[in-house]
């Protein structure tokens, strides 16, 4: 993507929405009763509305997702004979740091054959280096190293996709760490010739802060659990970048990776959908990535994801306006742009009125039942989530401040991304900061 | 102050503080991507891939030659 980044009109409009915010707080302060009162009741209404919403959200999903689970318990783990060769395709772009242990992770897989491709990107430190330490035959397992001018992660996946010897791609990301059984599991949904895609599952590894936790906390709520309802529709809106495998005739069908987004991985899963190929959604199929551990990198990330997603619906928007024939596609779209921009900019204006119109108009004991509904809720679904993954209940108390920290901070973040996606600003992918694995603590979790 | 004025104390400056502070982590995100040195052409352009060959000045007129560094 080339467009010009201009910081000075993305910081214009953040000027701008901030004082829209402050005039509307003002003009409702000086504005006649009449109008404070229905303010008021708008209020009501509004609180009514946002949490009707929630439970019915919360409900649909749990409920799918619960499905899934139910019918996966039911069938048992699959064995399958059939485990056919499999071509596995790490892109990198200065990840010299964390390669060695992905690349270890890489090599324990329990699966007969498979191969490794690493895709440098133009790596500007040492990349290639440690992956040509990596090349060569390791026992049955051939590791090969691509390198290419940089022109982003699509490019990368796309020339390891052209390399493949195999009709099976298992796309990773070369800062996560697979889990052995990951092949094992997800190549006997590939037996059903409609399905085109497997998303796994993504785990936060390292937990060391709060805000590493709530970012496990959250792919477990937010990411996986979706994931397991929509995957009970056969139709995961985003196979993740860290883990995902892909029939090679469903790749070369939608011509691979786009490299006109910022979500490479929801741009390609929302074109299989539209081509009409299932995606399925494997919970043993477990990746371990690290999360951000400091606000700024959060917000890096973040908004890369929510722009990304959003050029990515706006690539397939026709399907907003088609519910049939192909309804699960049209409830992954749905779905996308409703928690891409509707959601976050709802959630945000949502508690800044509430807190505002409490203050003034002494409803806080409102707005005290409404926090106390939404944490026993949040507390709930947690709860259910995390014993659906197997993981460590103590991430469970997180959700008190889950939805009032951490999902309201981070719909602030995805607020501007929507305004700047909305003007077409210039962006650019932005890097994070790595930490070799050895420097992580697993802390809180099995 | 009773409990409940607490909670609700709590809960108002909760919502506002983390609003005001997400707005200015995005300012700061913003000014940190301002501040960041821009990869010019040029540097896009010097390639590690690319070797490009000057002959030296006192040969005949010779025609250019690249040697791409194969991997």
């Amino acid at each position: 993507m080339a467009r010009k980044i201009r910081p000075v009109v993305s910081i214009v409009s953040t000027a701008a929405v901030v004082l829209a915010t402050v005039l509307f707080v003002y003009w409702a302060i000086h504005s006649p009763l009449q109008v404070q009162r229905f303010l008021v009741r708008l209020v009501l209404i509004s609180l009514i509305i946002f949490l009707a919403i929630l439970f019915v959200r919360y409900f649909a999903l749990l409920w799918f997702s619960y499905l899934q689970h139910a019918e996966k318990t039911a069938r048992g783990r699959v064995e399958s004979h059939n485990l056919p060769p499999v071509s596995v395709v790490v892109p990198a772009y200065n990840e010299a740091r964390v390669l060695d242990d992905a690349m270890e992770a890489l090599l324990r897989l329990d699966y007969p054959t498979y191969e490794v491709i690493i895709v440098d990107d133009g790596s500007i430190d040492e990349t290639v280096e440690v992956a040509r330490q990596w090349e060569g035959q390791h026992g049955d397992v051939a590791v090969r190293v691509l390198t290419k001018a940089n022109g982003g992660k699509a490019t990368a996946l796309n020339a390891g996709i052209a390399q493949a010897q195999y009709s099976f791609i298992l796309c990773m990301d070369a800062d996560s760490w697979i889990e052995p059984q990951t092949l094992h599991v997800v190549m006997p949904h590939f037996e059903d010739p409609s399905v085109g895609a497997v998303a796994g599952n993504v785990k936060i590894f390292n937990r060391d802060n709060l805000l590493t936790r709530l970012q496990a906390l959250e792919y477990i709520e937010g990411l996986n659990m979706p994931r397991r309802a929509q995957g009970f529709l056969g139709a995961v809106n985003v196979v993740p970048g860290p883990v995902g495998v892909f029939r090679l005739e469903a790749l070369q069908e939608v011509g691979g990776y786009d490299a006109d987004t910022f979500a490479e991985d929801a741009d390609l899963t929302l074109q299989l959908i539209t081509a009409g190929w299932r995606i399925i959604y494997e919970d043993s199929a477990i990746t371990w990535t690290q999360g951000p551990t400091n606000l700024i990198d959060l917000i890096q990330q973040r908004y890369r994801w929510t722009r990304g997603i959003l050029q990515a619906v706006r690539k397939q928007k026709w399907i907003l306006l088609r519910p049939f024939p192909d309804f699960p596609l049209w409830l992954s779209a749905v779905e996308m742009a409703f928690e891409g921009v509707v959601w976050p900019v709802l959630n945000v204006y949502a508690h800044l009125f509430f807190a505002i119109v409490a203050l003034l108009f002494g409803m806080g004991e409102l707005l005290l039942y409404w926090w106390i509904l939404l944490t026993l809720l949040d507390l709930v679904v947690a709860l259910i989530t995390v014993s659906m993954e197997e993981e460590s209940l103590s991430l469970v108390p997180l959700a008190v401040v889950y939805r009032f920290f951490f999902i309201l901070f981070l719909d602030v973040t995805k607020t501007f991304a929507a305004v700047e996606e909305a003007l077409n600003l210039g962006m650019d992918w932005g890097k994070l900061r790595r930490i070799e694995l050895s420097q992580i603590t697993r802390a809180g979790h099995r | 102050m009773s409990v409940i004025d607490l909670l609700i104390t709590i809960i108002v400056v909760t919502i506002l503080v983390t609003i005001a502070l997400g707005v200015m982590s995005y300012l700061a995100y913003k000014l940190r991507l301002a501040r960041r040195p821009r990869q010019t052409e040029e540097d896009r352009a010097e390639s590690r891939y690319f070797v490009i060959h000057e002959p030296p000045p006192e040969s005949a007129p010779a025609t250019e030659d690249t040697s791409v560094a194969e991997t």
